[in-house]
Formats: structure tokens, sequence, C-alpha cells
């Protein structure tokens, strides 16, 4: 058993790699990443993924319902990590199988593979706990800036994170990118990785927060009209159904985060294309309590004031 | 939050565990009883869109759970749920915060036929737990009594909650937290509006609490208190005091407080930091004749 097989047994059992190893892995990663295009051409049939956060218990549950890697051609829409209490194992994981099989498994980066959201929303603490230094977390967060911004299934079906930008009109204009970099503030590929469809608008909309678009339903029908393709799948929102239509199914979102934060009790959702793009989603429920190491639910009473 | 109390402790002070799968307990007259449930679906939320005439809703509406506690003789229920909450959102209607990226994005050229959202994204609220009585049918029938004076209100008093008694070790016969709901702003920070209760020989004493954290930009905490000190009269005194505080990172660095947003997950150690807006204490007052 080679090095690499060794080790994706040891993160299917949840346990974490040594610092020198995730640092070569990291290595073989970057030189795999840095060919892939900023739009992924990825062929079916496939299985597509939304975000994950860190629920490491739950993302066996996905392969258990969708099948194991590389039996099964996944894409992964990002948000791998924060959040749950397993960001660093199943990065990880899902890093070496992408090493292990390139060819069958594709990640795409999510708003949360950026070092300044991991500082504020889990996967920074977590690698200084596990690991007692930050460097995993410096690995990792250099490995995002490699991940590809999206994919695109049989020129048919465009996927990223988050949604569109009022500076992309074509996927040419994704190419051309630079996107070796933290994701910026603003921008095109800050867009494709934040923003959300809107039902209340139309065309362009911007976020209360004075920082993030919205985009409505003609905007959508543009963009598939002008690069010719069926309809766009994404995720970044929790949806309680697990998946969500939009805009006379122009656009779909996938969450595949059961029970998300570990209490919310929603399913999650997986997309499966067959050969002839045919599609299936998969609907499944959180791992079962006695087959997680989860760390107590249940806190102990305090006695607050 | 289920916790495994000593049977005899709960014998002792005179409780019993609610039965039928329900979770809470009976104690001196009163009836405690927590309910946590999923998140609602995407079909109840459109009905509650509709009924609140807004387009926003929190992304995790836990909109069938609840605190309730329910003063059996006089009939009156204390409770705590998210419906009531976002109404009052929904009238504060606060205007927008703006995250600090929103300056950059000032300068970025606009798309044409931008539409710009200012609802509060915030889901800041006013809200202190809600009242309802139940009417006596016959009385209120018979002319006894009429709607308007059996309404619950609470008066404004100088007393103060008795922290050093609660501060006190006796034993916790009852504990929950219950959201009632919660937003990730988008990742750009937490909006969560939670109650958590505990239960002891002496009294209960609970804690609705509104923590907000718009990154780099804003916190905002708007706690209520409110403790019953079990005695065995007809209707019991609840002491209720809000408190709201509120600070800018700008004010927090400027004081000398670290400014990264990793430094204030947790409301409940830095909330001395953040200096107090609006505070009164407030009287239950129950009407003689509920």
């Amino acid at each position: 058993m080679s090095d690499l097989d060794r080790q994706i047994e040891q993160l299917k059992k949840c346990e974490p790699l040594k610092e020198s190893e995730v640092k070569a892995l990291c290595l073989k990663a970057m030189e795999i990443l840095v060919e892939e295009s900023n739009v992924q051409r990825v062929d079916a049939p496939v299985t597509i993924c939304g975000d994950i956060h860190g629920q490491f218990y739950d993302m066996k549950e996905l392969f258990k319902v969708g099948g194991d890697c590389p039996k099964t051609n996944y894409l992964f829409l990002g948000d791998f990590v924060d959040r749950g209490f397993y960001s660093v194992e199943t990065f990880l994981l899902l890093l070496a199988l992408k090493v292990r099989y390139p060819d069958r498994i594709t990640l795409i980066r999510g708003n949360h593979e950026s070092r300044q959201i991991t500082q504020v929303y889990g996967f920074y603490d977590e690698c200084l706990r596990k690991y007692g230094s930050v460097n995993v977390w410096r690995y990792c967060t250099d490995i995002f800036d490699y991940l590809s911004l999206s994919a695109l299934i049989e020129n048919k079906i465009f996927s990223v994170h988050g949604g569109l930008s009022p500076a992309i009109s074509t996927l040419d204009q994704i190419r051309t990118i630079d996107r070796k970099q933290e994701v910026p503030h603003d921008g095109a590929m800050c867009d494709l990785l934040w923003s959300d469809p809107e039902d209340i608008v139309d065309g362009w909309g911007l976020s209360p927060r004075g920082a993030g678009f919205l985009f409505g339903g003609s905007v959508v029908s543009s963009f598939n009209h002008a690069n010719n393709i069926d309809y766009i799948c994404r995720a970044h929102q929790l949806v309680m159904e697990g998946y969500k239509w939009m805009f006379n199914n122009q656009i779909v979102t996938v969450w595949s985060a059961p029970n998300y934060c570990y209490r919310c009790g929603n399913v999650a959702a997986i997309l499966e294309l067959d050969e002839n793009l045919n599609k299936q989603f998969r609907v499944f429920d959180a791992a079962p309590q006695e087959s997680r190491g989860t760390p107590a639910k249940k806190p102990a009473p305090d006695y607050f004031l | 939050m289920e916790v495994e109390v000593d049977e005899k402790e709960l014998k002792a002070a005179g409780a019993e565990p609610l039965t039928d799968g329900r979770h809470g307990l009976r104690i001196h007259g009163w009836e405690i009883e927590s309910r946590k449930r999923s998140i609602l679906k995407s079909s109840t939320l459109e009905l509650w869109e509709k009924k609140l005439e807004t387009y926003h809703m929190p992304e995790m509406v836990f909109g069938d759970s609840c605190l309730a506690l329910k003063h059996v003789k006089s009939g009156f229920t204390i409770h705590f749920n998210a419906f009531d909450a976002l109404v009052g959102w929904k009238k504060e209607a606060l205007p927008p915060v703006e995250v600090p990226a929103a300056a950059q994005w000032k300068f970025r050229s606009k798309p044409s036929q931008q539409i710009i959202l200012d609802y509060d994204y915030t889901f800041t609220t006013p809200y202190c737990g809600s009242e309802t009585v139940k009417f006596d049918a016959d009385k209120l029938e018979g002319g006894e009594i009429s709607k308007d004076t059996c309404n619950l209100h609470w008066e404004d008093c100088n007393e103060k909650i008795d922290v050093v008694a609660l501060a006190s070790k006796e034993p916790i016969l009852f504990y929950d937290e219950v959201v009632l709901y919660e937003d990730e702003l988008a990742d750009s920070g937490v909006s969560l509006l939670t109650v958590k209760v505990r239960v002891m020989p002496s009294c209960w004493f609970l804690l609705l609490r509104f923590w907000l954290r718009v990154d780099g930009a804003l916190m905002r905490l708007r706690d209520t208190r409110m403790h019953c000190v079990f005695n065995d009269n007809a209707s019991p005194a609840i002491l209720r005091e809000i408190c709201w505080r509120e600070a800018t990172f700008q004010a927090l660095s400027a004081k000398g407080y670290p400014s990264e947003d990793a430094a204030y997950n947790d409301p409940s150690i830095i909330s001395q930091r953040l200096p107090v807006i609006m505070h009164k204490t407030q009287k239950l007052k129950v009407p003689d004749n509920v």
C-alpha cells in the first residue's frame, strides 16, 4: 500500500495526518491544481456536492449515498472548512483523494477557502488546537489559492460556489482571472464565490450590507443564453430541503451539510448526473449520533447570570 | 440540553418532571417546558414571510422551538418564540449596518438597473418575551372580568435581580438553551437570538439574548433577564431586567481593546466591554382577577 493510500485510509477514520505529511500532500496537490483552468472541464457522469463545512461524519454519509471515489466521479463546490468540528480531516481527505485520483474528483473554491474567513469561523482555531501551531493552516490556505473557481460539465452545466458577477458575461472572462491569490474583497473573483440569487430583484441587487451582489432571473437567463448552458449549479446557501431550483429551473442551489452546525435539523442533497446529464437528487440525513465522535452536544448546565 | 437530574433532588424540591416526552418540570405551581425542533421548512418560511409582510427571514428560524413558563393557578404563561421576536424586528426596522468592505464597493462600477436592498438584515429585535393569559371562560362570559383588565403588564421598578442569591450554587433541577433564530449574515458575522433557563429549588432564572456581531463594524447585545423566587401566593413575583449594549469596532479599538472579529465570538466574555445604552428593571403586575 502506498503512503498516499495509507493516508487516505487513516483520514477516512477521521484521524488527521502528521504535519510533515500535510506539507508533502499540499505540495503534490499544488502541482495538480496549478494546471487546472478557472473553468475546469468536467465529464459526466458526475455527482455534484455543495457545502460540507467540516462535518466529517456527514460527508461519510454523503459517500455512502453517492458511492466511493474513484468509483463515483465527484465535483465539490467549495466550503469544505469552518463551522463544523472536523475541517482538518474533511479538507485533507478531499485533498488526498484529489492527489490520488485527479480525474475523478474536482474541488473548486468556496468563500470559506480564504485566510481571512477561516480565522474567524473555525478552521484556524481547529488547526492550532489539533497541531499546536498554525503551520497546517498555512499549508492549507496556500493550497486554497490554487483551487479552481468554477467547473463546466459537458459544456452544459456551469458550476460555481456563489454565483454570477456583473463583471462577467462570458466564461472566457472567468478564464482570464489570475486566481492564485487570497479571495479579494471585490471584483469578479469575489463575486463568483460570494454572490446569491434573489427572487425580489430581476437584474442586479446590492446587499443591505453595502457589499455583495444579488442577481435576479433575467441576469441568469442572459448568462445561460450567452454561454449556451442549460443551467447553473451553485451552493453557498443553506436550503432546508437540500436543494432548491430558482428562476424556472435556470439555477439550482445544492446544500450538502445535513443538520447544519449540528442543530438545524435540515436534510442535505447531492446532484447525480448520468452520462446523458439526466438529473437525480439524492437527499440524505446527518450521520446517526452513535457513529460520530461528536464532542458532547449537550454541555453541562451552567450558572449563567 | 437534557440533564440527568437526581430524582431525589427533584423530589426534595417538590418538583416532578413533565411526562409524555415533554421536556421540563413542574415546581411550586409552575410548569416549565422547553421545546427544540428543526429549522422551518421553505413552505412554512414562505407562510411566515406573508404574515410578517417581508421578503427576508433569518437563514435559520427555529419556528417550532420555544420556552414556556406557565403559572398554573393564575393561568398565565410567559413564553419565548421566534415569530413574536420577528414581529418586533419588523416593527423596529433599523437602518442597515454597512460592513467595512462597503467603503470599497462604493467605487465599483455599478451594473445597470441595480437595486439596493435596505432592510435590517441583522434581524435586531427589541423582543423581551411574550405573555398570554388563559381566561376563565365562565368569568368572562358572566361579565365578572373583561379582557382589558386581564392583561399582564410590566411596571418599572427600583428593585434589582438578586445576583448574589443567583450566584449561590443551589442544585440546578432543570436547564436548557433554546435557539430561536440565527443568521450568519452571509459570513459577515452573526445574529443570534437564544433563551436559556435554569430552575433551582428556590427560583427560576432565564436569559433571553440577542447577539449581533457585524464583522469589523458593530456589536450589539440585548439581554432580558427574568427572575422568579418561588412563593406560594396566588400571584408570583417576577422581576425583569432589560439591558442593551452596543459598540462599534472602531470605538473598541480606540479604547485599546482588540479589533479582530475572532476576539468576539462569545458575548458572555466580552459583554462588559460594550457600553450600556439602555437599562431598566420591571416587575410583572398580575391582575387579581386572572
